[in-house]
């Protein structure tokens, strides 16, 4: 173990000199991504370059079920491209058949997440979140913890990867890695971009990209004024603004933490706003009784293919989510929502009538990007 | 807990390391692993633990050390510089008490640290059950062993885990203890972890111990002492070092941890014997 270690160190020192034709090779390949004048590129880690040869492998990787200790999941498995990259059911459930307490999250955007998963500041890095469910135990998603030589020998002996890992990690002298795995699966993760809704159109300019009825929903979703007299009633933007539709948002040149986390009223069952044990959200990680119930605003791109909704899956339709909204909280036996002394003062309830519920929810499909949903260069390449 | 001697002065080792070959000596420390009065065999299945007096079948039982110092007879306390091998790299070594009895875990076991301290007499030690800031939230992918174990890795805080005493198979009659730093905060910008509000180190300091006869030892039924294993309070199964985990509060009281409202105190966990 020991001489192998320093061998990985020196070997880029010796190869140095040699590396010129390869690095130029790689440059004429420089990655391109591929965005609209309004947003911005991704972070990339300095540690781990786009490249097209990365991105393939990272596809065939996340869609691979080798890539689970029994070998019956990958990620695509709670990850599906025809519902963004989600997968129909209100909590997952994970190769050994575990139930998770959450809802499988679209994967789309997911490199401008400013953190990663429903409700944990410290996983910030695609890359270090991979790990996650690969080898977690609580609850088991892939289940692969301990299994780490066994994944290597299975990606080692398959036909495909050798010349696959070599080609994305031309520099490495042994390229089949958990390394170069999680950099692999980040690399296709952070092309996964899904800006080419017909709210995107509209924005650069295409006065015909929207319906009257989506332009209406789309002028109460920014703070317009309702029917019944109210200013920006709905306050739907404060959580779910700017380019990616939330807030919780990190992309190249940002220089700040915008990590936000909101108690959107869902439950209140005692006089600490508590939600059900076990799945109270940023609370969770910071034991802080301010901080249950709290939960990362999901991007909106997609919505209207991404049900059901919530951190558990607990509310079915949109039209149920806008009445959540409207009331300002959820009213349950357990107790009101409404009432959560957590609650973010943006959900206070607003009046909508139906027409306005009907064009708030049409602008909400009008976020869906059909070429996200049947993109070849997303797709599962096991898939006949 | 008999062993071989431990403080062997080997000037003959320092051959090639140039000048302070001259005054280094070797350092060795036994580690044991107990539940009680009997040694923890992996796989066995032990009695009248904790306050309700429950059994458990236990199947692992693995701990990261972080800085490790002896005591001069100067009254300085000094680094044990490590040897680099599977079990040890850079400041951190780990101790193995299983051997895949069950489906988790490696045949392999490790009950000893060993390294070089200058040339001198020593009579005290003190370490930390962790590893350093910067390796717990490093990339976890690419680190040497023993931090490339992913048994030990708990990412849903960015950090491995610094103990990890399992029984059972999970099922659901385990009682697992997890423990490792919690409230970690991250930044997309700063590319991870920066902060962890409770970094969970367990501190063992000793003012006489003497690596010639004494054995560090960790005592599972000390650190479960006061808790109740029959009954499990909260989500999660056992203790996994969730500061909303309810069951962990005897178990931290032991490693002389704050936990919630609850000061920390003086370890239980480790004792030299």
């Amino acid at each position: 173990m020991k001489p192998v270690f320093h061998i990985l160190i020196l070997l880029p020192l010796l190869l140095g000199a040699g590396c010129g034709d390869s690095e130029a090779a790689s440059a004429s390949r420089a990655w391109v991504w591929d965005l609209p004048e309004t947003v911005p590129p991704p972070r990339v880690p300095e540690d781990n370059p786009m490249s097209e040869a990365k991105v393939e492998l990272g596809r065939f990787l996340f869609y691979d079920t080798k890539l689970s200790g029994n070998q019956t999941q990958s990620c695509g498995s709670c990850h599906q491209q025809a519902v963004a990259f989600t997968d129909r059911l209100a909590q997952a459930e994970g190769s050994t058949g575990e139930e998770h307490p959450r809802s499988s999250m679209s994967v789309a955007n997911a490199g401008y997440a400013a953190s990663l998963t429903w409700a944990n500041p410290a996983v910030v890095r695609l890359e270090d979140q991979a790990l996650v469910p690969m080898f977690g135990t609580d609850p088991v998603e892939l289940g692969l913890e301990g299994m780490e030589d066994e994944l290597l020998r299975r990606l080692r002996d398959d036909e495909r990867y050798p010349e696959m890992f070599a080609e994305a990690f031309p520099k490495a002298l042994d390229p089949i890695s958990l390394d170069s795995i999680t950099k692999a699966i980040a690399a296709f993760q952070r092309a996964l971009l899904s800006f080419d809704s017909r709210y995107d159109r509209w924005n650069e300019g295409d006065e015909t990209a929207l319906t009257a009825s989506e332009q209406r929903g789309m002028a109460l979703f920014f703070g317009g004024s309702t029917a019944a007299g109210a200013t920006d009633a709905l306050e739907c933007f404060h959580c779910h603004g700017g380019f990616l539709l939330s807030q919780s948002v990190d992309h190249d040149g940002n220089e700040f933490n915008q990590q936000t986390f909101f108690n959107n009223g869902l439950y209140n069952l005692d006089e600490d706003g508590s939600y059900p044990e076990g799945n109270e959200g940023l609370f969770d990680i910071t034991n802080d009784p301010a901080d249950k119930g709290k939960f990362k605003p999901p991007s909106l791109r997609n919505i209207a293919v991404t049900a059901p909704y919530m951190h558990d899956g607990s509310i079915a339709t949109l039209e149920e989510v806008v009445e959540h909204y409207a009331r300002g909280g959820r009213l349950l036996e357990s107790g009101d929502g409404k009432e959560n002394p957590n609650k973010s003062s943006f959900i206070k309830g607003f009046f909508i009538n139906e027409q306005e519920k009907a064009d708030l929810i049409a602008f909400l499909h009008a976020l869906t990007d059909n070429k996200l949903l049947t993109d070849p260069a997303f797709s599962d390449p096991f898939a006949e | 807990m008999k062993r071989l001697g431990t403080w062997m002065a080997l000037s003959a080792l320092a051959l090639g390391c140039g000048d302070s070959s001259s005054s280094s000596q070797r350092a060795e420390l036994a580690f044991a692993a107990m539940v009680g009065a009997e040694p923890f065999v992996c796989g066995q299945e032990y009695s009248d633990l904790g306050a309700d007096g429950a059994s458990l079948v236990l199947s692992d039982f693995r701990f990261y050390v972080q800085d490790i110092e002896l005591k001069n007879d100067a009254g300085e306390w000094v680094p044990l510089k490590l040897d680099e091998n599977e079990f040890q790299n850079g400041d951190v070594a780990l101790l193995d008490f299983e051997n895949k009895c069950g489906d988790l875990g490696t045949e392999e076991m490790n009950e000893r640290v060993v390294g070089t301290v200058p040339a001198g007499q020593y009579d005290g030690l003190r370490f930390k059950m962790g590893v350093p800031f910067e390796r717990n939230h490093a990339n976890h992918s690419t680190e040497p062993s023993p931090l490339n174990l992913t048994q030990m890795f708990w990412n849903w805080q960015g950090g491995y885990k610094f103990l990890r005493i399992d029984s059972g198979q999970f099922s659901t009659n385990d009682w697992r203890m997890h423990l490792g730093s919690t409230g970690c905060e991250g930044d997309a910008q700063a590319g991870g972890v920066t902060s962890c509000a409770n970094p969970n180190r367990v501190e063992v300091e000793w003012d006489t111990f003497d690596a010639d006869t004494d054995t560090v030892v960790a005592d599972y039924a000390a650190l479960v002492d006061g808790a109740n294993l029959g009954d499990d309070q909260a989500a999660d199964v056992g203790c996994m070092a969730k500061p909303t985990d309810t069951d962990c509060g005897p178990l931290f009281q032991n490693l002389g941890l704050p936990f919630g409202d609850q000061p920390g105190g003086t370890q239980s966990f480790f004792s030299a014997e």
